[in-house]
């Protein structure tokens, strides 16, 4: 095995992103600098407020990521049916006191509908992504994708708005119609990858020992195999052969993380395999991944970070019993486990109940008192029913809200540097009075 | 007549300092390792192709020509750290441990060879990660000393793979060039083990089989002899099987057009061939024209691959792209009598 | 009907007692094909190839196979990536007709290929490509694969996200058992009062993943109408079209008349919603 230092030196030397000759722009920076220069787009930068920590990604690059004053771009699987991915999420940056915005004011990328049904095309996809692009820069908070095939259709379709300039007009000119503009993202940045740089922070105020948990890994197909030089790895982390992320927040935590030999395979999830091929998600489910994950690594959880992951291991498992697979694995998100590292409550925070598979054996094993916080939440359900009223993260938005992507007063920055930015390269309105 | 400097003592530059010397010229070789030999010599490479002869017989003839000549000055562990322009050739400063020296040379060889392809940058194959994951290098070694074990354990391999063109056709690690190589060196090392050890099998995998011209005669061999199992496609990823006591190559049988899963005790990965550190460093000093490959392009490709363009630099091997040693010994000739004719004149 | 899984093998024949609550993919045999639909498969293979997609993602083949290798479908599906790339780059427009029907819906797109692929083909994507024409042009074997995403189109284009609470309940998906999401039989509170328990204020609906603001669900279906998706929806399912475009007519109407309710407040803003056409 080769040492830290000598890995680092490996990375420069994969020279080239995959694409043919020709086929791709050497290096989309410079490209959006030069676009930006002549007033075809708008670079939303990281800035120092967004305290930013460096990472190396698949081809030696160095990734900023933006650690504070993020807009959260939720997931429609994790908001739907994991609701505790999204909620530790936020009580992670509540504990480690990042601000953020988590608004009404998002579509879905509908990425999981392309990949499944293709009743969509390259202009709707990029001018969706713009237009959340765009929401997240008027409100002057840099975009955190929390949904994996967010992360690699927003990686697809920032690409295509860099390298096709006819598409780029036909978004912008559907943006305009919306009253916005095109604006980029300097980088793409995916919520595991803000948890992985947030480690040190996050471990300063661990509360349960992971050291006796045993944890296989689901990498996230779309997280690292769709744009794949723009993933972050890190020689720490299976020797720079694999992606850092959601590995390197578990040894952080201090569990073991064991290997199974179809860690490449995807979970099953097939997009429209979920819904109209199941028995081809279920199968590959128990068959791939669930059974490797117990009898190779000897799991007591599987984590992952991704949505429909997460989805497609946990709900798989129950129907496996019909082909002789008596498996429960829990299967958590990183986040999710983080959270329980740090004490989180493991039902009003971590939301562990819409988990098909139970989670309270792992529990018991990281010494997580479940049965009080389990009546607890009874009785918190309880005081629901009564028209008590539910405790939130953060402030609830306003009943204007409900209708309209109001301007809370946040001033997005100028675009900069601007030689000539053209006047349409600001929207005036969108910089509007404070309420 | 300043010497004529020859850079690099491998195959090609080793095969130019002979002739050099033979030609009467004083001739400066230059070697960055501190033997001579190249990559065969670096790796401890067993039988060559196409005649499966100990690599001490081949080139130990050029070895002790170059040994014995006392026009040839050789200089090992050395680098050449600055060059400036002189009215015939060039002034050049050698580094020796630290030490610097300013040579006057009238021509210069330049035949500073490949490098193998590093198989940890084919995340795939878990070279680095596997102790069993080898690379055809490393099995060379394992050959010359008679000792074909698996590094795991110690224990004898019953059935080993080859992977070829590993780091070879590939966009994705930015080498879309054919090594050349891979193909015959691979099946040479699956006969060399089933000639000492007929109990392991041996399989290899290919996109496509290049023992070309001549050299097809060991791949029918290999087959007809030997007992070599070829499977027409690509091991995507290697993974572990059996519990993690043996390896699995996961690919596609592109004939039978089936996914095929088979356990393996070893590995072994024909790493392709990259331009050698010397190689960019000589086109930086001398400023010498670099291929999109980042081998050094000659100025006329087909007529004449041995002048470089620089009036006094002259190529010889695999500085220009991947080669035989054959190729490489007959072009150090080739460079040896332009250098001398550039040098005389 | 029963939700059992069925064999690991898809390929094998079905005991006939585990019946599937979805279409399957059969992979037809080639048959003649009628003359309307020569000229249609004519069609369809001079736009894939003039897809300006199709040169950047068919680059070439070696025919290596390290696609298939880590291809999930081609476990189970008489499939295969490398099989899509030789129909791409094919110049018998029946041979792309004949993978229209059913295989391009056997992938996974977990870009597996596509990451592996030596020749830097984007094989995920080129799959793609083929599923938007066969779409366009409304084929039968696409309308049958869509059937099951009504309630997805339904909300994506009414409301803004693709699935919501209670479309994810146990007897929807009883294959996922009893325990497949928290409900009132294990908790003794309506799914309202669950998604009440999220500590998040936009979580706590039952009818879209999040709350999704008027104007937004309103901006994406603009983006729809003018990139040409609901005419894509159209050509498979043109009732669903009248029904989506009907609600959302009901949507704009809420959102004006919000627009004069919160008129003051708007005017004291100027924020961009005061640029959004409606």
């Amino acid at each position: 095995m080769l040492d830290s230092g000598e890995f680092r030196a490996l990375f420069p030397n994969r020279p080239r992103p995959p694409g043919g000759p020709g086929r791709t722009v050497a290096d989309l920076r410079e490209e959006m600098e030069r676009l930006e220069s002549e007033g075809e787009i708008i670079i939303h930068r990281i800035r120092p407020e967004n305290r930013p920590v460096r990472v190396t990604n698949l081809v030696g690059r160095t990734k900023q990521i933006p650690t504070d004053r993020l807009w959260h771009h939720k997931s429609c699987g994790q908001c739907g049916n994991i609701p505790g991915y999204p909620s530790s999420l936020l009580w992670l940056m509540n504990a480690t006191h990042r601000t953020y915005l988590n608004e009404p004011h998002q579509t879905s990328c509908t990425a999981w509908n392309y990949h499944g049904t293709a009743t969509s095309n390259p202009v709707a996809l990029a001018a969706v992504a713009a237009r959340n692009f765009h929401r997240a820069y008027e409100t002057d908070h840099f975009p955190l994708i929390h949904c994996g095939t967010s992360f690699g259709d927003y990686k697809e379709m920032r690409k295509l708005l860099i390298e096709d300039g006819e598409v780029r007009k036909k978004v912008r000119d559907i943006l305009h119609r919306i009253g916005r503009e095109l604006v980029l993202p300097e980088e793409i940045v995916h919520y595991s990858e803000w948890l992985h740089v947030m480690a040190p922070e996050i471990v300063a105020r661990q509360t349960h020992d992971m050291r006796g948990i045993v944890a296989a890994v689901h990498e996230p197909c779309h997280y690292y195999k769709m744009v794949p030089e723009d993933a972050v790895y890190d020689e720490r982390v299976y020797a720079g052969q694999r992606p850092a992320v959601p590995t390197g927040i578990l040894l952080a935590l201090g569990a073991t993380v064991a290997d199974y030999s179809t860690w490449y395979d995807c979970c099953g999830f097939g997009f429209r395999h979920i819904l109209a091929e199941r028995e081809f998600s279920r199968s590959f489910a128990n068959e791939r991944k669930i059974r490797p994950m117990v009898e190779e690594a000897h799991a007591d959880v599987a984590i992952t970070s991704d949505t429909g992951c997460v989805t497609t291991l946990d709900k798989s498992q129950w129907i496996g019993k019909t082909h002789g697979f008596s498996y429960t694995l829990p299967v958590l998100a990183d986040v999710q486990f983080a959270a329980l590292a740090l004490g989180a409550d493991p039902y009003r925070i971590v939301q562990l109940h819409w988990h098909a598979v139970s989670a309270e054996d792992l529990m018991t094993k990281m010494r997580i008192d479940w049965k009080t916080a389990k009546a607890e939440f009874r009785e918190y359900l309880q005081r629901l029913k009564n028209g008590g009223s539910p405790e939130l993260l953060y402030p609830a938005r306003e009943p204007i809200e409900r209708f309209f992507a109001i301007n809370k007063g946040q001033v997005p920055p100028e675009p900069d540097p601007g030689p000539s930015p053209s006047s349409k390269a600001v929207p005036t309105d969108a910089k509007g009075g404070s309420p | 007549m300043n010497p004529i400097l020859v850079l690099g003592g491998g195959p090609a530059g080793l095969s130019a300092a002979a002739e050099l010397g033979t030609l009467g010229a004083p001739t400066l070789l230059v070697e960055r390792e501190k033997f001579l030999g190249g990559n065969p010599e670096r790796w401890r490479y067993s039988l060559l192709v196409p005649d499966l002869k100990p690599t001490a017989e081949v080139l130990g003839g050029l070895l002790r020509r170059v040994g014995e000549d006392p026009r040839i000055e050789r200089r090992l562990s050395t680098v050449i750290t600055k060059v400036e322009p002189a009215s015939k050739g060039f002034r050049v400063t050698l580094q020796t441990a630290g030490a610097e020296e300013q040579r006057d040379v009238s021509a210069v060889v330049v035949a500073t060879g490949f490098e193998h392809f590093d198989p940890h940058r084919k995340l795939e194959y878990g070279y680095g990660r596997y102790p069993d994951v080898i690379d055809f290098k490393d099995l060379e070694g394992m050959i010359t000393d008679d000792r074909i074990l698996r590094p795991s354990d110690g224990k004898p391999p019953r059935r080993i793979a080859w992977i070829l063109c590993v780091g070879s056709r590939d966009v994705q690690v930015g080498n879309p060039w054919c090594c050349r190589l891979g193909c015959a060196v691979s099946i040479k090392q699956a006969v060399e083990v089933r000639k000492r050890h007929p109990e392991i099998e041996a399989y290899v995998y290919y996109i496509d089989i290049r023992t070309y011209g001549l050299w097809e005669d060991l791949y029918w061999k290999a087959m007809e002899e030997y007992g070599v199992k070829f499977i027409r496609g690509r091991v995507g990823h290697v993974t572990l099987a059996e519990g993690g006591s043996r390896l699995l190559a996961a690919g596609e049988d592109t004939l039978l057009s089936r996914p095929t899963e088979v356990p393996f005790d070893m590995i072994v990965l024909a790493s392709g061939m990259e331009p050698g550190r010397g190689t960019t460093e000589a086109a930086r000093l001398f400023g010498l024209k670099v291929g999109p490959e980042g081998f050094l392009a000659p100025e006329v490709s087909d007529l004449n691959p041995i002048d470089s363009g620089v009036p006094g630099v002259f190529y010889a091997g695999a500085a220009t792209g991947p080669k035989a040693i054959v190729d490489s010994v007959t072009e150090g000739m080739g460079a040896a009598l332009r250098a001398y004719q550039y040098a005389r004149d | 009907m029963s939700f059992v899984a069925s064999s690991l093998q898809r390929v094998r024949p079905s005991t006939g007692e585990d019946p599937a609550p979805t279409p399957e993919i059969e992979i037809t045999g080639r048959r003649e094909l009628t003359s309307d639909e020569r000229e249609l498969a004519g069609t369809i293979f001079a736009e894939f190839r003039a897809d300006p997609r199709y040169h950047r993602f068919v680059l070439g083949c070696l025919n290596c196979g390290e696609c298939t290798s880590g291809c999930p479908a081609a476990r189970f599906y008489d499939f295969s990536p490398r099989e899509m790339v030789q129909v791409a780059q094919n110049g018998d427009a029946t041979t792309l007709w004949d993978a229209m029907q059913e295989k391009i819906w056997a992938c996974c797109q977990c870009y597996s290929c596509t990451m592996r692929c030596r020749f830097g083909n984007d094989i995920g994507g080129i799959i793609n490509v083929m599923r938007e024409l066969s779409v366009v042009h409304g084929l039968e074997s696409t309308r049958r694969a869509l059937a099951p995403f009504r309630r997805t189109f339904t909300l994506l284009g009414t409301i803004g996200t693709q699935l919501a609470p209670d479309m994810i309940q146990p007897e929807f998906f009883r294959d996922w058992g009893p325990a497949a999401t928290a409900t009132e039989a294990d908790w003794g509170v309506p799914l309202e009062i669950l998604r009440k328990a999220i500590p998040v204020d936009v979580l706590q609906t039952t009818r879209a993943a999040w709350e999704v603001s008027v104007q937004t669900s309103l901006e994406l279906f603009r983006i729809y109408e003018e990139a040409g998706v609901l005419d894509m929806l159209r050509a498979v399912d043109p009732d669903l079209v009248e029904m989506l475009v009907d609600l959302v007519e009901e949507r704009r109407e809420e959102f004006e008349a919000a627009r004069e309710r919160y008129r003051n407040e708007l005017e004291r803003m100027r924020g961009p919603v005061a640029t959004f056409p409606g």
